[in-house]
């Protein structure tokens, strides 16, 4: 009886200590919109650099990470691109369309002053086509990537005439992975007949080169936050004596949220619990 | 603190690395003048085109001899009429530069040879203006003659499986057909396979597919095998098959030719096919004007390029006569005709030169000299 007294003392001790320590690691959703202009090229298509415009939808989650929520963040991002160019003549176009879909986990140092500095990785697929209504036999580059990403970012949090705001920079930049790129004059035809040798590359900064910046400042009015910021984002691969190269320059605009989960029939730690956030 | 400045150095020591590996992947460009148009054009032909070798050009010596020819104050239409003459070298249909007011094409490849083709004259007197037609095909068997003929103009368009299916059939009675592709340019390559695919017994190898792998005028790839495969759930016609073609018998019309042409129930009559089995590659030029070329080879069966054209089968070398076609008859369709009844009648069962048992490969003599391999007589499949 004595033990059995024992271990519930030490479960409700344990239980307590869980409460007294319970933490709330809300979910940062943001949905953003892009425009700006793009800068085309695909010597499979054309050795001539095509300029247009560039779109894409967004959708960025981070979280602070279970495991250690001070210091670890998840960040999780889906984009569908879509740009259209024209060549120098402005006679012909070449239209590309991009989806990514890209996981990290990134170490979170806070500084005083309101400022953290993220590093880590993360991996991610991208896919989409680039294609050139003129040509004949070779109409679009399909494009097929699957890489592992170095990731850092900073962040400064503060208030800006009462409002809190907080001012971001993110990079990515791939470091290895594989992508798809057709031989120097294969064509899809061929690849359709069977021959699939040589399609896949490795993948390192040298052959794959693919930069992702991007500057945000999300200004916090209440629950709502109003994400406004600009993205450089650049893409080159050299393979087979193939050149594909895209730059875009967006401005970014949106709204994003932070949202928790709780059910009913949970203990989540009440009004007690701290709420780490994965970038407030 | 540190611990930004240093990231933030590394950050200012990594973004020139970026930025050089980028600029690394150069891409090089011209000016959008008469002299780097020209350089344009032929940098992109040096680095694609794929049959220097086998036609023996020189492209350097080409390229020098034109280049030296050209004036800084020319126009457009100078320029262009220049940069033509330096594609016919290439002596390749398929090599054409488009601008806004012109396209140019090298025709010799069928404007030195006899047309062979008269489209009056089959509507004429041969169909009686009465056919059937759907999907590119014009069809009609000519019931007297006991000749399905089938007339197939592009292979830009291609009906239905089910279309070519009820065509077949609905001439089953006939003792051979006869596939016209005269003055057919070509098109969709993939229409060759759907075609082929009724005329398969087994899985069949079609030809070799090559391309380059690098800018080097001898930078190509192993030949890739492709095979097609026999339309099992069609209908599918092992009787006689004689393709008739001509000198504009051109691209994926000689593409469907080279696979034919080993298929034991086929012949080939009429004239050399145009050729053309490079398969087309696009770019352009910085002024706005598109190129098409040669880009990728495709061998037939037996490893042989066919650019320059398949000769018909042995005794199949048959031209139109100008005295036949003012009395509304074509030669070659009447070559084709005979042939096929002759071969019917020697090979009937009842026929004294029937064979005893059926010899897939035995070599028949139909028309007056055509040899033809085929199955004698084998009965139409029908797999619906």
């Amino acid at each position: 009886m004595t033990k059995l007294f024992r271990i519930l003392s030490l479960a409700a001790a344990l239980v307590c200590a869980a409460a007294a320590s319970a933490q709330m690691r809300p979910v940062l959703s943001a949905y953003t919109l892009e425009a700006g202009s793009s800068h085309l090229a695909d010597t499979y298509l054309s050795p001539l650099k095509y300029s247009g415009f560039a779109l894409a939808l967004n959708y960025e989650r981070m979280q602070a990470m279970k495991f250690d929520p001070s210091r670890w963040v998840m960040r999780m991002n889906a984009r569908v691109g879509f740009e259209s160019a024209q060549n120098p003549a402005r006679n012909a176009s070449m239209l590309d369309l991009d989806l990514s879909y890209t996981w990290g986990m990134m170490r979170r140092f806070n500084f005083s002053g309101g400022w953290s500095v993220l590093a880590g990785g993360s991996t991610g697929i991208d896919g989409g086509v680039f294609y050139n209504a003129r040509n004949s036999n070779n109409p679009a580059s399909a494009k097929c990537a699957w890489t592992v990403n170095a990731a850092a970012g900073a962040l400064y949090n503060g208030r800006l005439r009462g409002i809190p705001f907080c001012a971001r920079y993110m990079a990515e930049l791939p470091l290895t992975g594989v992508f798809f790129g057709p031989q120097y004059g294969e064509l899809y035809y061929e690849i359709y007949l069977g021959d699939r040798s040589k399609l896949a590359h490795c993948a390192w900064p040298g052959n794959f080169f693919r930069l992702d910046n991007l500057a945000t400042v999300d200004l916090r009015f209440g629950a709502t936050v109003l994400r406004l910021g600009y993205r450089c984002a650049v893409l080159s691969t050299k393979e087979a004596h193939l050149v594909t190269r895209r730059v875009t320059h967006t401005a970014v605009i949106g709204v994003a949220s932070e949202w928790i989960s709780l059910s009913a029939d949970r203990s989540d730690g009440g009004e007690h619990a701290r709420v780490i956030s994965a970038m407030y | 603190m540190k611990l930004i400045r240093n990231i933030l150095i590394c950050a200012a020591l990594l973004t020139p690395v970026a930025a050089g590996l980028q600029s690394c992947h150069h891409i090089e460009e011209w000016d959008n003048d008469v002299y780097g148009n020209f350089d344009a054009l032929w940098t992109v032909l040096d680095e694609h085109y794929c049959f220097f070798g086998d036609k023996d050009v020189d492209w350097q010596e080409v390229g020098q001899r034109y280049r030296a020819a050209i004036k800084a104050d020319w126009d457009a239409r100078q320029l262009f009429d220049h940069c033509a003459d330096m594609l016919d070298e290439l002596r390749d249909g398929h090599t054409n530069l488009s601008s806004w007011f012109d396209v140019s094409y090298y025709r010799k490849w069928w404007s030195d040879y006899p047309q062979n083709y008269d489209d009056r004259l089959i509507e004429q007197y041969y169909l009686d203006f009465d056919w059937h037609s759907g999907g590119g095909f014009r069809y009609k068997y000519l019931e007297d003659r006991k000749v399905a003929y089938v007339r197939y103009s592009s292979f830009t368009v291609c009906a239905g499986e089910s279309f070519i299916d009820n065509m077949l059939y609905s001439m089953r009675e006939a003792d051979g057909l006869i596939i016209d592709i005269r003055d057919n340019g070509g098109g969709d390559i993939t229409n060759v396979e759907r075609i082929a695919a009724h005329f398969l017994e087994e899985r069949t190898l079609a030809g070799y597919i090559s391309h380059k792998t690098g800018p080097g005028h001898d930078d190509f790839s192993e030949p890739y095998a492709y095979y097609f495969d026999p339309a099992t759930k069609h209908v599918r016609w092992f009787k006689p098959v004689i393709i008739l073609t001509n000198r504009s018998t051109f691209s994926a019309a000689n593409n469907f030719v080279s696979v034919m042409q080993y298929l034991p129930q086929v012949a080939i009559v009429g004239d050399r096919t145009g050729g053309g089995c490079g398969m087309p590659f696009s770019s352009e030029l910085p002024c706005g004007w598109s190129v098409r070329f040669s880009a990728a080879p495709v061998y037939d069966a037996q490893m042989q390029l066919t650019e320059s054209g398949i000769s018909p089968s042995a005794g199949g070398e048959v031209d139109m006569n100008p005295e036949d076609a003012a009395k509304g008859v074509d030669t070659i369709l009447e070559f084709a005709i005979t042939a096929i009844n002759r071969y019917a009648e020697e090979n009937r069962p009842d026929s004294p030169d029937a064979p005893d048992s059926p010899d897939t490969n035995r070599p028949a003599d139909i028309g007056s000299s055509l040899t033809m391999c085929a199955h004698p007589f084998q009965p139409l499949l029908l797999r619906l």
